[in-house]
């Protein structure tokens, strides 16, 4: 069964774009990356699929049950993590959490002071008194209480300081492991690297490429550093490959990005006077800014997986 | 199914403004029907009678009323004390439904496993066990002090119809604002609303009592219905109060269509 599966989904604000035709299908137990960024129609997605808005067009599912338009019953099986984390400021974090866990009867209080201890979270404060990382701590505690076989993660890593982030990163494998499926929105690239397997790329509210993480185009790319005798600047050496720019800081350092088995690259290497070379797999960032360049965008289609 | 947890969240929520309009009421209640005794002063009717009629009648005031506590009570005083309420009801209502915008806490407490109409059930549940409890205390107070005041003259039962009316004018005005809200993403605009449409209520009374040719403009105000006049009198208008019933009855449901309608766009 698919976790969510969305067909057409359009929705217009007025006159403005908010997505079209966002054609999605996330497996159970697979943490799915979603990536496109700011305003590209990722939170505008999650909203749909979470009745907050009503599309204009299309339908969602989440386990094969329609996207109620009016909330109910389907959310018990939905956990959320919003971009924008907001909670009643007079109260504390214990009764905001006493508040989210009376909508799940027969609540686990050892899951619960587990996943306080494991993001350092002191549900003691009041709300008014967290700083945003603390929000969100909160919000991502909330949203796991009930042990939820669907995570939405909006931006969820925003305001964590990086050991709380891995320690996230750590907690969603073992969900994932446990069977949840996470659906992770974010813009942070590295991050759907190290967690998704497989990832869908949203770009002016369509969606542009729905692949394993390893599959994305261009996954072949390499991204070579050089720096010629003496800090020459290369010239038309590397005239076929990528646009070569210097690196920023690292005066007679260039930067090329080159889609060529390695060998052929190599060889081309060969016959230069370097003082410096680097042969590197571009990171997700780097496919993420390929596809984004002028004309890119046809690249993928509306591939559908 | 009846939401509790999310009844008695908008009830706590609602706690610190209820205290306080619980407060405000009972102070003003305790002063202006305190005053009750002096107002039989001949010098105070004489200075009365100075005043041009239409500002009398635009004001509800009239020299029989000085003389009889309930009619007092309940042509004055809780004329105030309705005005007051009801600019109250209109916030309580209205900020029940747009608070979630406003703070952000609509993608928490939305994306529960909880339709909206429940939710909507459960705030006018807070709603009217708000302003049950608030006009309870109202009556609470009028009593103490008008026994106090006019021992053997203070009537509970009239009473009791003067705060029937007024708790009914109450779920009027959220009634209008529980169909309102749906559209405002601010607690200011509905206190914007509350301000703006409990004066303008009690001006519509006011002015349609000046002059014959703008008596019709009563029927656009919820004081009219009320009638709380002709309740101290001891003639309450059943009619008027079934009507604002209906204004309750249907503001609020519009409020749940309005809600379930409602888009939270961040």
């Amino acid at each position: 069964m698919l976790a969510i599966e969305t067909s057409g989904l359009t929705k217009y604000y007025g006159k403005a774009r908010g997505i079209i035709d966002v054609d999605l299908e996330v497996r159970e137990a697979e943490v799915f990356g979603f990536i496109g960024p700011n305003g590209a129609g990722k939170t505008t997605t999650i909203r749909s699929l979470l009745s907050l808005i009503r599309p204009s067009r299309g339908s969602a599912a989440i386990f094969g049950t329609p996207v109620p338009s009016t909330g109910g019953e389907t959310y018990r099986q939905v956990g959320y993590v919003p971009s924008e984390v907001s909670f009643y400021p007079e109260m504390t974090g214990a009764e905001v959490l006493d508040y989210a866990a009376s909508f799940f009867p027969g609540g686990d209080k050892a899951w619960r002071r587990s996943l306080a201890e494991r993001l350092s979270f002191d549900p003691s404060r009041p709300v008014r008194s967290y700083s945003h990382g603390n929000r969100k701590k909160l919000a991502i505690i909330q949203a796991l209480l009930h042990r939820p076989r669907l995570l939405v993660l909006d931006e969820a890593t925003s305001g964590l300081d990086p050991i709380i982030r891995l320690e996230l990163f750590q907690l969603l494998q073992e969900l994932r492991q446990d069977g949840t499926t996470v659906f992770f929105s974010t813009h942070v690239l590295e991050e759907v690297e190290r967690i998704c397997a497989r990832v869908g790329v949203i770009r002016d509210g369509r969606i542009i490429q729905v692949s394993p993480i390893d599959e994305l185009p261009g996954r072949e790319m390499r991204l070579v550093t050089v720096r010629l005798a003496g800090g020459a600047a290369p010239g038309n050496v590397f005239a076929g490959w990528g646009r070569t720019t210097e690196v920023e800081g690292k005066p007679g350092y260039y930067q090329v990005s080159v889609q060529a088995p390695v060998n052929q690259v190599v060889s081309r290497l060969a016959g230069l006077d370097l003082e410096y070379v680097r042969i590197a797999d571009p990171t997700v960032e780097d496919l993420f800014l390929a596809m984004y360049e002028p004309g890119a965008g046809s690249q993928g289609g509306d591939a559908h997986v | 199914m009846f939401r509790q947890n999310v009844f008695r969240q908008e009830l706590r929520l609602n706690r610190r403004s209820l205290i306080v309009w619980g407060i405000v009421t009972v102070i003003v209640i305790g002063v202006y029907l305190g005053f009750f005794p002096y107002m039989k002063d001949p010098d105070l009717i004489k200075a009365l009678d100075a005043y041009p009629e239409a500002i009398k009648s635009a004001l509800s005031l009239n020299a029989a009323m000085f003389g009889d506590v309930n009619r007092y009570h309940g042509g004055l005083v809780m004329l105030y004390v309705l005005l007051m309420l009801t600019i109250y009801s209109f916030m309580l209502a209205g900020g029940l439904v747009a608070r979630d915008s406003d703070l952000g806490t609509a993608e928490f407490l939305y994306t529960k496993p909880v339709t909206r109409s429940q939710l909507m059930t459960a705030k006018v549940s807070a709603f009217l066990c708000v302003m049950l409890v608030l006009w309870t205390l109202t009556l609470a107070a009028s009593t103490v002090v008008g026994l106090m005041v006019a021992p053997g003259e203070y009537d509970i039962g009239v009473q009791l119809w003067i705060h029937v009316a007024g708790l009914l004018a109450s779920l009027a005005a959220g009634g209008i604002a529980f169909a309102a809200a749906p559209f405002i993403n601010r607690m200011q605009g509905t206190t914007s609303l509350g301000i703006g449409l409990g004066l303008g209520f009690f001006m519509i009374d006011a002015v349609s009592k000046m002059t014959k040719k703008l008596d019709a403009l009563k029927y656009l105000g919820i004081h009219h219905y009320a009638s709380l006049g002709d309740a101290a009198a001891g003639k309450p208008w059943v009619g008027g109060m079934l009507a604002l019933l209906a204004i309750f009855a249907v503001g609020t449901a519009l409020g749940y269509v309005g809600l379930n309608r409602k888009e939270f766009t961040g």
